[in-house]
């Protein structure tokens, strides 16, 4: 039993991560109408500003995340208007997704020439603290990745319920097509709502190089369970992006622990397929929006 | 490269692509006579352009056409090459053939098998964006059976084929070369009678307006698999070949995100939905990667992320759309509708 709830609460960790990135690929998905694949080699770019942040300047990793952040966005920013702006607008939608890719291409391999394959990982001073709840071994930092996505995912939901670009972001991922009709720049709500994806990539990121050894490959994966993660969620809900990225988490780890490492990725894609064909709209969303996409 | 001539509706901009590509035909069909393609450099570069196309012409089907957007062509491209590998290691076909026809027609087979057991759930209850997710997903799954299949598929070191090569056959480049065309030729062809007769017709129809198609007879879900069926074939069999010039397939190398990405970026870039532009972007493409190579050893990767950023933000409605606006329309439908 206690292997059990150790192998939940392992799980639960790993989703968080995989919340995070889902939260970020749903915001861009609803705008732009694309699964940001660049995403998750987005998170291992920061994660490695972060390794990097620390290692040469000894800047904590959490304390990093005001810097990072906000950095994110502004490279969210420039990105979305340097490359996206265009691709945004049209109704052919492979161009955009190529972008993404081509920006994954690139940021991989810059990665790859800059920093080298080497896997890296941070072991900072408080690295081994745990608590220990009845017989559980549950790390600190770990539990602050848990924190983190609820932050993350709180702090997207009051955005898009309290704000006034929120709430054009959110009728955006409606109906694009009306929302110029309405008065709303479509160009800036996919620009926002394209930073705050790349932002909350550099969230995932700062935790990633807290907890996990990363390298320079990792992110194509990441990006894709992400993808798994809000699927399961259903798409257009930020607490159901977080509660499917945690249920895949704790999915994989049962895998990993049941039926063994190399077939995680079996269970993860295979629950994919079933829930795009059997559950569309996801386990939390609703019904009818499906329909529009 | 193959569009026919049609003298009933002739016009000057199709004589002029139809005289292109008769040229380049002839050209690429006759390059061998005069040139050493086994140890010139253009013989492995148009072998690679071959290759890289008839996956594109593929995808062109599925997407330009009929408007799905399959994100699963590299598993069907693994497949066929992995279908060759096992058949050859294990010596079921028993013909012992260099480039042997049965195993490449077997390699166009099992990607069929594949696609109508995943297409069939993905297309019947899937559109737009819901199709990619499932054929993406489907892409992964596959790779990792054939990487945890152990000793049977050789686990993620595949399978060394050279110590089964037939005897006294010479590695040379010729070959390929010809096989390759030959298949290109055959994959346009398809494409082409494919666009061109009644399926195509209904093909079209489903990516402009799927309940429009469907109240008008046209059976949505068959077409689709149809055309995601031969789009799996065509890849399948560039996957074969490609296994007789690397001769150590890997899940790795088969499976990689390149097989997928780089023919839409080709087909993309020449222009989708059209029969030539498939070609002219697998050129373009992988000329300007060559050369890349070149000059910049070792940035290969890098400088592949830049030409696709630079083409779509520069060139987003290809080569063959360029100066001719009505294209465009032609393309509108390639994105998730329905």
């Amino acid at each position: 039993m206690v292997t059990f709830t150790q192998i939940l609460i392992n799980g639960i960790l790993l989703g968080s991560m995989y919340g995070i990135a889902a939260i970020g690929l749903s915001l861009i998905f609803g705008t732009m109408r694309i699964i940001f694949l660049a995403q998750g080699t987005m998170i291992v770019f920061f994660a490695y500003v972060v390794y990097w942040a620390f290692t040469l300047a000894g800047i904590d990793p959490y304390l990093c995340l005001f810097i990072v952040v906000p950095l994110a966005f502004v490279v969210g920013l420039g990105l979305f208007y340097l490359l996206f702006r265009k691709a945004a607008a049209l109704e052919d939608k492979n161009v955009s997704l190529l972008l993404a890719v081509g920006l994954m291409y690139l940021v991989e391999n810059l990665i790859l020439k800059i920093w080298s394959a080497t896997p890296r990982g941070l072991n900072i001073s408080y690295s081994s603290a745990t608590i220990v709840v009845g017989g559980l071994r549950v790390s600190w930092l770990r539990l602050a990745l848990l924190g983190l996505a609820l932050v993350s995912a709180l702090v997207v939901n009051l955005f898009l319920k309290k704000t006034r670009v929120g709430t054009a972001v959110r009728a955006a991922s409606e109906d694009m097509e009306a929302t110029p009709l309405q008065g709303i720049n479509s160009a800036w709500v996919c620009a926002v709502s394209f930073a705050i994806g790349i932002g909350l990539a550099g969230v995932a990121g700062a935790g990633m190089a807290t907890v996990y050894s990363f390298d320079y490959q990792f992110g194509f994966t990441f990006a894709l369970k992400a993808l798994v993660a809000l699927a399961l969620g259903g798409i257009g809900n930020v607490w159901g992006a977080l509660a499917g990225g945690l249920i895949l988490g704790i999915l994989e780890n049962l895998a990993a622990f049941y039926i063994g490492i190399g077939w995680i990725e079996i269970v993860s894609y295979g629950i994919f397929i079933l829930v795009l064909i059997f559950l569309p709209q996801g386990l939390f969303g609703r019904r009818g929006l499906v329909k529009k996409v | 490269m193959k569009l026919m001539p049609d003298f009933s509706n002739l016009n000057r901009r199709k004589l002029v692509w139809a005289s292109f590509t008769a040229i380049a035909v002839v050209f690429l069909g006759t390059l061998p006579f005069y040139y050493d393609v086994h140890n010139g450099q253009l013989g492995i570069f148009f072998f690679t352009v071959f290759i890289y196309g008839i996956v594109g012409q593929g995808w062109n089907l599925v997407a330009g056409y009929t408007g799905q957007i399959s994100l699963g062509q590299n598993a069907f491209f693994g497949l066929g090459a992995f279908t060759t590998a096992l058949l050859w290691v294990y010596g079921v076909t028993h013909t012992g053939y260099w480039f042997d026809p049965v195993l490449i027609i077997l390699s166009g087979v099992t990607p069929i098998i594949l696609a109508v057991i995943v297409g069939l759930p993905l297309l019947s209850r899937l559109r737009g964006d819901y199709f990619s997710f499932g054929t993406l997903g489907m892409g992964m799954i596959v790779s990792v059976l054939f990487l945890n299949g152990g000793d049977l598929t050789g686990g993620s070191e595949g399978k060394l084929l050279i110590k089964y090569m037939p005897e006294g056959v010479a590695f040379n480049l010729r070959t390929h070369y010809w096989v390759a065309f030959l298949a290109a030729v055959f994959a346009t062809a398809v494409v082409y009678f494919m666009t061109t007769s009644r399926v195509g017709l209904a093909l079209k129809a489903i990516r402009e307006d799927e309940v429009s198609a469907a109240s008008h007879g046209v059976n949505v879900l068959k077409y689709k698999i149809i055309a995601f069926a031969v789009a799996a074939s065509l890849a399948g069999i560039a996957g074969s070949i490609y296994t007789y010039y690397l001769l150590h397939p890997m899940p790795m190398n088969v499976f990689a995100q390149n097989w997928l990405f780089i023919p839409i970026l080709m087909v993309v870039l020449g222009g989708t939905g059209t029969m030539l532009g498939p070609w002219l972007g697998a050129l373009v493409i992988y000329a300007i990667a060559w050369y890349g190579d070149k000059f910049f050893a070792g940035w290969h990767p890098v400088i592949l992320g830049v030409i696709i950023i630079l083409v779509m933000r520069f060139l987003p409605s290809g080569i063959v759309g360029l100066g001719d606006k009505a294209t465009g329309l032609s393309r509108r439908g390639s994105a998730g509708r329905g």
